[in-house]
């Protein structure tokens, strides 16, 4: 088992301590913190060895189609192991363009069956980043009836909602105030905070609690599964998690202080095991 | 010119029946499983074959929401209960998962799928990917310009349907799970709580919310023709029947005055008033004609208005007497407005108004009783009618 990671800085890739990294690319990436140019994703396609995947996953619009041709061109001549992608336009013109470079399927909250990963392996995408709103006995499922490779995000502060719309912008003019592009809101309901980001591509909605995974590894390693992710943003002493995980994975998951250490993370473990509803009468 | 297609949501059995005699060509509907609406009454089986039978008498179709995001435990049943809608006379699915696309064209050639909304598709590549897969129609996502869905059109081979009226999600269809997080509800299994329409608190200053508009695009229908939509979706499988029989009576009479070159704009100014007059909400275009911006929300959490303009609907109209269930308040005196679902609306005084048992009554105040009102009329009031208040006898409306 693998692990990639998704920095929220540059400055630090941590490429000296994990097995890969997701790099989201500028313009056409959403729900990432941090995106990288052309240029910058080649050198650092050509300084490493570690694996590298790049995520392209915005609402693709006919006017990104020209230009995202020419950019999966110049990637697919990279040594890059695949490409993160939720707009099916991605299969077509790989299709079109004859692509080499693998796909992983990333349609954020609907990979949640073995039957459609199975339907896109057979479609040539080798990869599934399996949804967040799932359980763990479902996600394990996945990993033991699909042919596909599956990766699961272990450790993040979740992205929960992406709207095109520019959500800040609107409520900051409404108010009359200074625009600004970040917002900590809280849901009354639940009194629980949601980080709002906004770019170019729109909002995206960030739970404002740490999704700590560490204690499912295991399980995940257990079933087989290839891939667990990790981003590192609002996620304090990153280097050291990763570091730590890595020896975790290495040593076949059997080191219960590491799960011990990181209960630390706090203890949301989203919906690995908590089922969702959606009938709310008889 | 093959004429454009008016679809509309039918929550149940009656709902579908009244869109259908009201005008639409088309009604989409739930299922008892595997639709975004779980909270929706929806149709068993049974339904279902009624339904088919009740639009293919009248020359029109059915088409079946499929359009969950499906967890490993839906796939267990899902191919059984399509073969089974199929016998029902279903003419069209209406799908979000390519798996289901697939097995559903492998396996019933002849019911048409179209892809759901839920993709939120936004450009003529993917529509392309889905081409080859046999899709019939595509559902467009709501984010769309004219111009994007003008360039989709002369792109692709397919039908291309757009959402023309109702509620709007604020994010993109289907990447959105605000439902999950808030209250545990599977926004994409039909569990949606529409958190989109909640406020938040933003410490020291006024809460931040992101509820849109409404969506009302009458005044673009023309040019929705104009430029090869197939066509056009009413949103509302919720929806009241007054409410269900009013927009989808006067989109009708929109296509068809667009197509007997009768829409001028006095016309257009009626209709559009009429819209509104049952809208809960403002309205908006949204993306059709500018960049989305801030005028297409609200910024005071929910902001629904009811509306007590329905007074009752029909059940027949026999000796001079039209026989109706009450649905609000109104008296001898009011000025109300009869409208049927061939499009005839009749402008009158209730001068005489009587209970079930024919006894004599100033007011009509029991919803769901039944009444009895006065009106000669040589115009056929069928059943489904609608009655609604132009002025109270007191002088508001």
């Amino acid at each position: 088992m693998k692990l990639l990671i998704e920095v929220s800085d540059k400055s630090n890739l941590f490429l000296d301590k994990t097995d890969g990294i997701i790099l989201p690319i500028d313009k056409y990436s959403v729900e990432s913190i941090c995106t990288f140019s052309l240029d910058e994703i080649k050198d650092i396609v050509n300084k490493t060895k570690k694996e590298v995947f790049i995520k392209i996953n915005k609402n693709i619009m006919n006017d990104d189609i020209n230009d995202l041709k020419k950019i999966l061109i110049e990637l697919d001549n990279l040594n890059i192991k695949g490409i993160f992608f939720y707009d099916l336009a991605l299969l077509q013109l790989k299709k079109e363009l004859n692509l080499k470079m693998d796909l992983v399927w990333n349609q954020t909250h609907m990979v949640n069956n073995y039957k459609t990963c199975n339907y896109y392996y057979s479609k040539g995408v080798k990869y599934a980043l399996l949804g967040k709103e799932i359980t763990l006995d479902e996600i394990i499922e996945i990993i033991k009836k699909s042919d596909i490779i599956s990766m699961v995000e272990v450790v993040s502060h979740p992205s929960v909602a992406f709207s095109k719309r520019k959500l800040l912008t609107n409520y900051y003019i409404n108010l009359n105030k200074e625009v600004k592009k970040d917002l900590i809101v809280t849901e009354k309901m639940t009194d629980t905070n949601y980080h709002l980001i906004e770019d170019d591509n729109g909002t995206t909605f960030y739970l404002d609690i740490i999704t700590n995974g560490t204690s499912i590894i295991k399980s995940l390693y257990e079933a087989g599964c290839k891939y667990i992710i990790f981003r590192e943003y609002g996620i304090d002493d990153f280097e050291e998690l990763i570091d730590d995980t890595e020896k975790y994975i290495n040593g076949k998951c059997i080191d219960d202080s590491y799960v011990e250490k990181y209960k630390k993370l706090g203890d949301s473990t989203n919906f690995f095991f908590k089922k969702t509803i959606y009938k709310v009468k008889k | 010119m093959r004429k454009i297609e008016l679809l509309s949501p039918a929550g149940d059995l009656e709902r579908l029946k009244v869109t259908l005699l009201y005008g639409a060509d088309a009604v989409y509907i739930g299922g008892q499983s595997y639709s975004l609406r779980a909270n929706a009454n929806n149709f068993n089986l049974d339904e279902i074959k009624e339904g088919c039978s009740f639009a293919h008498k009248l020359g029109k179709k059915v088409h079946l929401t499929l359009n969950i995001v499906f967890h490993n435990e839906d796939m267990s049943d899902v191919e059984d209960y399509i073969k089974k809608v199929v016998e029902c006379g279903i003419d069209a699915f209406i799908v979000s998962d390519p798996f289901i696309i697939s097995y559903i064209k492998n396996n019933f050639p002849n019911v048409e799928v179209h892809l759901s909304t839920q993709n939120s598709t936004s450009n003529y590549e993917a529509i392309k990917f889905f081409e080859k897969e046999g899709i019939d129609r595509v559902v467009l996502a709501r984010e769309l310009s004219k111009k994007e869905i003008k360039e989709i059109i002369d792109k692709v081979n397919c039908d291309i349907e757009v959402f023309i009226h109702g509620a709007m999600c604020t994010c993109f269809s289907g990447r959105c799970a605000l439902s999950n997080y808030v209250t545990n509800r599977d926004a994409n299994r039909g569990g949606c709580a529409q958190v989109c329409r909640f406020s938040f608190e933003n410490k020291g200053e006024k809460d931040f919310t992101m509820a849109l508009k409404d969506m009302n695009m009458a005044e673009y229908i023309p040019d929705l023709i104009e430029i090869g939509v197939r066509s056009l979706k009413v949103e509302g499988r919720m929806r009241s029947l007054y409410y269900l029989a009013t927009v989808i009576g006067t989109y009708r009479e929109i296509i068809d005055r667009y197509y007997d070159n009768s829409l001028d704009e006095d016309v257009m100014k009626i209709l559009q008033e009429r819209l509104d007059r049952v809208a809960n909400r403002e309205t908006s275009t949204h993306y059709f004609m500018k960049e989305a911006n801030w005028t297409d929300q609200y910024y005071t959490g929910r902001s629904e208005v009811s509306n007590q303009d329905y007074l009752g609907q029909v059940i027949e109209y026999k000796n001079n007497l039209v026989k109706f269930y009450e649905r609000n308040y109104f008296e001898v005196g009011d000025k109300v407005e009869l409208f049927t679902p061939s499009g005839e609306h009749i402008n009158f005084v209730v001068e005489e108004l009587f209970d079930e048992d024919k006894n004599e009554v100033d007011v009509a105040r029991h919803p769901d009783n039944i009444y009895y009102l006065k009106l000669d009329s040589d115009i056929e009031i069928p059943e489904y009618s609608m009655i609604k208040i132009v002025e109270r006898r007191n002088g508001n409306d």
